[in-house]
């Protein structure tokens, strides 16, 4: 009984003092995050949150800050939302009140969403990770869009198909909200330029266990190219499951897919020959991004994906705004994030971001690849 | 009539999966009267299990499905004993409670040992057989005739061995089973090792033609209820003839209506049988 008290009381002492902790103390500004950490998407969640460590890690390895004179170290404070719009939002609410984080890191457009409801109100940045082109073309004075959106894909992609491939596109991306205005711009597009739509049945990556009734609907209306994507593991099932039924056509893949991660699920680059898609962080040649994919390597172990590589070059860039102003206001942060992504160290910077859009999104260079020979090939559209 | 075929393959498939699942999910239903929302993780922890024995371990195939199994079915007996049994005399709600606990509890230890990642695994069924147009992958074919005789054998076991008819005494009639003598802690362990097993052999026949992460559980759960209730809760027949028709249903439905639509012709079949016969298919109990 003694025993048990005194292990309440041990406990008891410990959580008071890790309440503390979470507090803001001088010398260290907070940082916020709310992704998927557990649930379906918790790799996704895991990834950018991977990126965004290593970043406060470095710039804290080199003695953080200069703030009005004061050392000033970087701290992540990461909450799980279980990729739920409605969770992100009290997570966010409760980073600023607890920590005062001056910008919270969300990977999700429906986060995104819920956060610009009151973020201008609370005065925090979010710092978004997502392409639809809504999160900033609403007109949010504290957002920064930090992927490039991805109606610049949905033209580059139609043409590069249309021209190499055919004109008969089968629709078989996914069912989540994003995948949707995916395929509905893509849809817009594909007939725009005198395509026709064989076939639309998305999959439901959270509620179907099997792909292969999908699959085989899409493939029997004979498409020249398939439409895919969703994340990138279960991508990968649906275009070895389209190979396996003998599906010889090029599939244009959502940029929330990458062509070296679906390749690997898929059980070779072979089985993507032909398929278009955004470029995966492995093809970049610039010395920024190699250096990048060895640092992360070195403490990882793993390769790292776009997530983890936007989202490092975000908090990079913010924090040098931080810097150069000497304010962690996020309004002043927010109007010299153009200046400090010109003027970071490049090698922080592996996509080579200079500038940022008026409404906040980060200006990009459009670039797609495609699997040639069995290879992934970039190419520089016009 | 390729295409046909072909969905009739992928609606065995499907089934065969979904019937071994609910299989041990109402097992323990019809035994115990346990709902056991953590079953989806023991089928979760099967898959893993395997990964770490063929992957890690490099053993082979069978090998691994059959330690994964026994591994499986160990825990599984851990969650009667350390949980369930200790809240026999509790309201039915601390075991649904408890269940939750456990589903949690398996999830974040998985994920705290292999991290969030989607994994493939391979199994050395990697062919494909082309029958003039109808395909059917190795692994497809392997997961059907595997669920039958599974299906088979714990008939067999039920009826014909001592041990498995102490297990259906149980379910027709607990009094009945305790009068003559029957210990319900060894059925009920049993039960449970049973139950595991057969999640683990579903979870690795399924996992080479699927990703394995610790969400991985989730979607199947949600079927082998329905199913389970659908079939009659406790029933033996009625999972498999409820994992038959959903994963029918499924394929059908996905091909010739829309695969949008096959969650709602899968439920819209379980709110038709219900209304016609509201305890299920088939009577309660492992008859």
């Amino acid at each position: 009984m003694k025993i048990a008290k005194t292990l309440g009381r041990a406990v008891a002492m410990a959580t008071l003092s890790m309440s503390f902790a979470t507090g803001s103390i001088a010398g260290e500004v907070n940082i916020g995050f709310t992704g998927p950490l557990s649930g379906g998407a918790a790799l996704y969640g895991e990834n950018t949150l991977s990126g965004l460590r290593m970043a406060a890690d470095e710039i804290n390895a080199e003695g953080g800050i200069d703030l009005n004179g004061e050392k000033t170290t970087i701290n992540m404070v990461s909450l799980d939302d279980r990729y739920s719009p409605a969770q992100a939002a009290t997570n966010a609410k409760r980073l600023k009140q607890e920590s005062n984080v001056p910008a919270v890191f969300t990977p999700h457009s429906g986060g995104t969403f819920a956060l610009q409801d009151f973020n201008e109100k609370d005065d925090f940045l979010v710092m978004s990770y997502t392409s639809v082109p809504a999160v900033t073309e609403k007109g949010n004075t504290l957002t920064l869009r930090i992927p490039p959106t991805f109606d610049g894909y949905v033209r580059m992609f139609t043409e590069y198909a249309q021209e190499h491939h055919g004109k008969k596109l089968g629709l078989a991306g996914a069912t989540h909200e994003y995948a949707k205005i995916w395929a509905s711009m893509i849809e817009k597009e594909w007939k725009n330029e005198g395509g026709t739509i064989v076939s639309d049945n998305p999959m439901d990556y959270n509620k179907s266990a099997d792909f292969f009734t999908g699959v085989s609907r899409v493939i029997a209306a004979d498409p020249d190219v398939m439409f895919v994507g969703g994340a990138s593991d279960p991508t990968g099932l649906v275009v070895q499951q389209a190979r396996q039924m003998g599906f010889d056509g090029s599939f244009i893949l959502m940029d929330q897919a990458k062509l070296d991660e679906v390749a690997l699920a898929a059980g070779g680059v072979e089985m993507l020959e032909g398929a278009i898609g955004v470029v995966p962080l492995s093809v970049y040649d610039t010395e920024a991004a190699k250096g990048f994919i060895e640092r992360y390597q070195a403490r990882y172990d793993k390769m790292p994906g776009s997530e983890a590589a936007y989202n490092y070059l975000a908090l990079h860039a913010l924090v040098e705004a931080m810097d150069a102003t000497d304010s962690t206001d996020p309004k002043v942060i927010r109007a010299a994030i153009g200046d400090a992504l010109k003027n970071m160290d490049s090698s922080k910077n592996p996509y080579g971001v200079t500038a940022v859009t008026e409404n906040g999104g980060f200006m990009t260079e459009a670039t797609l690849a495609t699997v040639k020979d069995g290879e992934i090939v970039r190419i520089t559209m016009e | 009539m390729s295409l046909f075929l072909q969905q009739i393959m992928n609606g065995l498939t499907l089934g065969s999966i979904y019937g071994l699942v609910a299989l041990g999910l109402t097992l323990v239903y019809g035994i115990l009267h346990i709902p056991n929302f953590a079953h989806g993780a023991l089928y979760m922890v099967g898959a893993f299990m395997s990964y770490f024995f063929m992957v890690d371990l490099g053993v082979h195939y069978w090998v691994a499905m059959a330690g994964s199994a026994v591994v499986v079915a160990v825990l599984a007996i851990l969650c009667e004993r350390l949980v369930f049994h200790p809240l026999r005399h509790s309201p039915p709600i601390h075991d649904k409670i408890a269940a939750i606990g456990i589903l949690l509890f398996l999830e974040a230890v998985v994920q705290m040992f292999w991290g969030a990642d989607f994994r493939r695994m391979s199994s050395p069924f990697t062919g494909i057989m082309n029958f003039d147009g109808l395909i059917i992958p190795e692994q497809r074919l392997l997961i059907v005739v595997s669920a039958f005789a599974l299906v088979v054998a714990l008939q067999l076991f039920l009826r014909k061995t001592m041990t498995g008819a102490t297990i259906i005494a149980m379910a027709q009639n607990r009094d009945g089973a305790f009068l003559v003598g029957i210990d319900s802690n060894r059925v009920a362990m049993m039960t449970f090792a049973i139950s595991g097993a057969l999640a683990a052999v579903a979870a690795t026949l399924y996992a080479p033609i699927n990703l394995v992460y610790p969400a991985m559980g989730h979607l199947v759960i949600m079927k082998a209820f329905v199913i389970i209730i659908l079939g009659g809760m406790g029933s033996v027949p009625g999972a498999i003839a409820g994992g038959m028709i959903i994963g029918f249903a499924e394929a059908f439905g996905g091909f010739y209506i829309s695969t949008a639509y096959k969650d709602i012709i899968a439920f819209g079949l379980l709110v038709l049988i219900l209304s016609w016969r509201p305890q299920g298919l088939f009577a309660k109990g492992a008859h």
